[in-house]
């Protein structure tokens, strides 16, 4: 116990001076998140909006009234903030400088109003969005015109296949979050082929240390770094980027655990057969770059091509970061299947690099004496 | 009494003859030297001894205890400074100490070995920013922590400055001093004749010969030689020459101006035979010297071969 308790400190100071394990684990992470969040979160939803010219060239009643409405609409932004002549208008939509212009009804008795959009943007979502925001307007205003109250009304309700709405800010940050641990397993054993290389393992085996609690008390520094990457992660991505997070502690906890667990047998098996730290970093670079791009970390699988689609579902990273969005967005409890499916197949990559990696390094110390 | 018993050592590397036949005995209490040049097999008898590589053949004994039935009671016996002394080089000297001494059952406070080694000034730099001697001295401070009977120092000075190797020597007598066995390697001559009791010369992974220092040298002395050189001049040397042709003692002579060269087999009573004939003469001798023999000569006689550090 005191011997544990002395090699984990003197772990916990190995990895507090390691300034690569800072910045790989915790200062990367963080920055290709923000970089993701910025450069794909912000334009893809609820920020729609249009420019458009308003002619009301002949102000009556009716066209005050729309004027009013569509002043109102918060993301119609009207060019100059007031009407212009047609001609003007025209130019404006000619020359791209607005969407598009709504031409008012001329007096009490026309009952047109006239939407003119740029050839070029006429199929555009743009348009399409304009014209649906426009005839909403034209039937009030024909309702109201005979006094009657509508019968039927539009309700909206989104539905996905989970209890909570996933939307990218989430699905990024728990992507970021999985490929974070991933890579810390994956090249955080590096330090063993360091070890190895510089004699200190040699030179532990001189001394009657105990190799296992030795081994233990690395891989609880690991966990707690990992946790430090969980958390730090987790609260740049609700506090900053407004990703909203329904935990199930539980099912968090398991998928953690085992997740970390198996990502470091990998980085364990990788440093059996590496000589020296570069090659190390090789292999566990190729690992790492295939794994980030074909597991869904910053796009789902589905939208990827259907030929990739089966790689993908064979690495242990797409299920991790499943694991981790069941269990961090859609509070996926315990019990569910699909949930140990998933961590089945990544613990079975964790266990198989575990006692192929135990069974070389066993078959190299007969051998390796320098 | 023997503390450590090695027989008939073997180990190759591939087509590499490593160790071929050494066999050898270590008395409790004693500083046992083993010399040879480079990959004359020392390192690997070491580490054979120090259970981290496994013989081709051949047997380890420590008292009673093998490395087959005893790993862990040989192991909390032993300290080892390596050749090329691992340590954690983000953890300063005083807490690679402390950490390996929570390894051991007992263990030297950290603060007495950190002053045995001279490095109380620098306990809180990182290992990593130490210079080369400065390692070397935590390297073996951690062979000592455990307070350990039988020490191995693997080439524990090179690469030392003269005074740094002096603090070493020190460090070995002191261990001497309170009745631990070491276990040495090294290339200087001087050192192994100053501080072993014995010396085991190698060459090609075999024992060349094995012995005292002073027993090794003594072998060499058949004849040693006599330098003198004269006050009065060439002719004063060329009398002396002719008078030390004729003693029984000396084998040889040479004569170069006012100094004379020769070789004797009994030089204590020649120079006494030569100062009564200068006396007589009433010569002046400017400087007399016999050449000292060291172990070099005792590794050239053996191997017919130079010796260079
Ligand atoms: N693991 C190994 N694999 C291959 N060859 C080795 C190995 N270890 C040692 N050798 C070879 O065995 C021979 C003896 O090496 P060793 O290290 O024992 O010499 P040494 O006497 O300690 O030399 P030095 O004074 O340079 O330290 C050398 O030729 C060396 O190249
Ligand atoms: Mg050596």
């Amino acid at each position: 116990m005191k011997q544990f308790k002395e090699m984990f400190v003197a772990q916990l100071k190995l990895t507090f001076r390691e300034k690569q394990a800072w910045f790989w684990g915790i200062f990367f992470p963080v920055i290709l998140m923000t970089i993701f969040m910025v450069i794909f979160s912000g334009s893809s939803d609820n920020e729609f909006s249009a420019k458009v010219a308003i002619v009301d060239e002949n102000p009556n009643p009716g066209s005050q009234m729309m004027l009013q409405q569509i002043s109102q609409i918060p993301v119609l932004e009207v060019k100059n903030g007031k009407p212009v002549t047609r001609e003007i208008a025209e130019e404006l939509v000619k020359d791209q400088e607005v969407h598009a212009a709504i031409v008012l009804p001329e007096g009490e008795d026309a009952t047109s109003i006239l939407l003119v959009v740029n050839r070029e943007n006429e199929q555009g979502v743009t348009t399409q969005a304009l014209s649906g925001m426009l005839n909403n307007l034209v039937q009030q205003a024909n309702l109201t015109a005979v006094g009657a109250t509508p019968t039927y009304e539009l309700q909206f309700e989104s539905i996905t296949s989970g209890s909570n709405e996933i939307n990218y800010t989430d699905f990024l940050l728990t992507g970021m979050i999985a490929l974070a641990i991933a890579q810390g397993g994956m090249f955080g054993m590096v330090d063993l082929v360091e070890m190895r290389r510089k004699g200190l393992i040699k030179r532990l085996r001189m001394t009657p240390a105990n190799m296992n609690i030795f081994g233990l008390s690395d891989m609880v520094m690991r966990l707690l770094f990992s946790i430090i990457q969980i958390i730090l992660l987790s609260l740049i991505g609700v506090l900053i980027f407004g990703a909203n997070l329904y935990i199930n502690f539980p099912s968090l906890l398991i998928v953690f655990l085992l997740g970390a667990l198996s990502f470091n047998a990998l980085g364990y098996f990788f440093s059996s057969f590496s000589k020296t730290s570069e090659a190390y970093m090789g292999v566990a670079n190729i690992f790492s770059f295939i794994m980030m791009f074909l597991s869904g970390i910053f796009f789902p699988i589905e939208t990827m091509p259907e030929w990739i689609q089966p790689i993908s579902n064979i690495l242990p990273l797409t299920y991790f970061v499943e694991g981790l969005r069941e269990s961090m967005v859609y509070s996926t409890s315990v019990f569910s299947s699909s949930l140990w499916f998933g961590i089945g197949i990544m613990v079975l990559w964790g266990a198989v690099t575990f006692l192929i990696g135990s069974f070389l390094y066993k078959r190299k110390s007969i051998v390796a004496a320098r | 009494m023997t503390v450590l018993e090695v027989k008939h050592l073997k180990k190759s590397f591939g087509s590499i003859h490593a160790v071929q036949d050494i066999s050898f005995e270590v008395n409790a209490g004693e500083v046992f030297t083993i010399i040879g040049p480079n990959g004359a097999g020392k390192t690997t008898t070491l580490e054979m001894i120090e259970g981290l590589v496994s013989p081709d053949s051949g047997e380890i004994r420590f008292g009673e205890l093998d490395w087959n039935n005893h790993g862990n009671t040989i192991k909390k016996k032993i300290g080892v400074q390596p050749q090329s002394s691992a340590m954690f080089d983000l953890l300063t000297p005083e807490e690679n100490l402390n950490l390996f001494a929570t390894f051991y059952d007992k263990a030297r406070p950290t603060e007495e070995i950190l002053q045995l080694i001279n490095l109380t000034d620098h306990r809180n730099n990182h290992v990593k920013k130490l210079s080369g001697g400065q390692r070397q001295r935590l390297a073996i401070g951690l062979a000592m922590i455990s307070d350990p009977d039988i020490i191995f120092l693997d080439e524990p000075t090179t690469g030392l400055d003269p005074q740094a190797r002096r603090n070493i020597w020190d460090i070995i007598l002191q261990l001497k001093e309170l009745g631990k066995t070491t276990i040495l390697t090294t290339h200087y001559m001087e050192e192994a004749e100053k501080l072993s009791d014995r010396v085991c010369i190698v060459d090609q992974g075999k024992i060349v010969t094995l012995d005292t220092p002073a027993a090794l040298i003594e072998k060499l002395t058949e004849e040693r030689e006599v330098r003198l050189s004269f006050l009065d001049g060439t002719d004063a040397a060329k009398e002396v020459c002719l008078f030390a042709k004729d003693l029984d003692s000396v084998t040889r002579t040479e004569r170069k101006d006012r100094s004379l060269k020769l070789w004797s087999t009994d030089p204590e009573n020649t120079l006494y035979s030569l100062f009564g004939f200068t006396k007589e003469k009433n010569y002046h001798v400017e400087q007399v010297s016999i050449r000292e023999m060291s172990l070099e000569d005792v590794f050239i006689t053996f191997t017919g071969k130079e010796w260079r550090d």
